[in-house]
């Protein structure tokens, strides 16, 4: 059977997050998710929208689409954009044993949504990377 | 979004975070921060009893506050840590990394 998705496209700028956020909100609320559940979805987003925003066009502008399908009880959340063959999925963890003053400022975002939503699929097709996760997932947080 | 209340104390300022903490204005903590610290300050506590959202751009100020204070022999507190900034904090492992207490009072009372 074929899934049916909302979709909205937006620049991939940081202002464009907030939207992105009330955007899938409609359907957390239509599958019925708490506000505790709200808040890790609108920060798992985040991330990968800032990951985008920042570094999928190397300096120039692109877009970024958000869709997401209802299933019972959860969602599924796809991220597409444009920009340049980048597998968040890939990058080396940072070093979590490192005291404050050697600790690196920057990437935990990939960790965070690692953590919260368990698992996440990468997809390149077409010139366009597309990440995509059920919510909530199978992720050690996920109450 | 989010609301910053400063206080002064005589040995540190509590900055009172409340709302959500994201990547548009993470920089307003990085301003407060660097605002009293440019006046001399060297301990700051962060009261976060009313942060309902942190995300890595938040962490990443956090962080920098605290590499910045300790650079000059200062230090960044946290209380109230609760829900899921707490979360974020533990999965982080940036809950090691900081002095953490469950109120400012009992943060102030370690100076």
């Amino acid at each position: 059977m074929d899934r049916s998705f909302e979709r909205l496209t937006l620049p991939a700028r940081v202002e464009s997050v907030r939207v992105f956020h009330q955007f899938v909100r409609s359907g957390a609320e239509a599958v019925g998710l708490g506000s505790a559940d709200m808040n890790k979805l609108d920060l798992v987003l985040e991330e990968i929208l800032v990951n985008i925003a920042r570094y999928a066009y190397e300096g120039g502008s692109g877009d970024v689409q958000v869709a997401y399908s209802t299933e019972p009880g959860s969602l599924l959340v796809e991220v597409t954009d444009g920009g340049r063959s980048f597998n968040p999925l890939d990058s080396a963890p940072p070093d979590l044993a490192l005291g404050l003053a050697d600790r690196p400022i920057g990437g935990l975002g990939v960790l965070l949504v690692r953590q919260i939503v368990g698992s996440l699929s990468y997809r390149r097709q077409d010139g366009q990377n597309t990440l995509s996760f059920r919510f909530p997932g199978p992720g050690p947080i996920s109450t | 979004m989010m609301n910053i209340e400063a206080t002064q104390f005589e040995k540190a300022i509590l900055l009172k975070v409340s709302g959500r903490m994201d990547a548009e204005n993470a920089v307003e903590f990085d301003k407060a921060c660097d605002l009293w610290i440019s006046q001399g300050g060297k301990h700051l506590i962060a009261d976060l009893s009313d942060l309902q959202y942190v995300s890595s751009m938040g962490l990443r100020s956090f962080l920098a506050a605290a590499q910045r204070l300790k650079s000059v022999s200062g230090s960044l507190m946290l209380c109230g840590l609760k829900g899921l900034p707490r979360q974020v904090f533990e999965m982080t492992k940036l809950d090691t990394l900081f002095r953490i207490y469950e109120t400012a009072e009992q943060a102030l009372a370690t100076l």
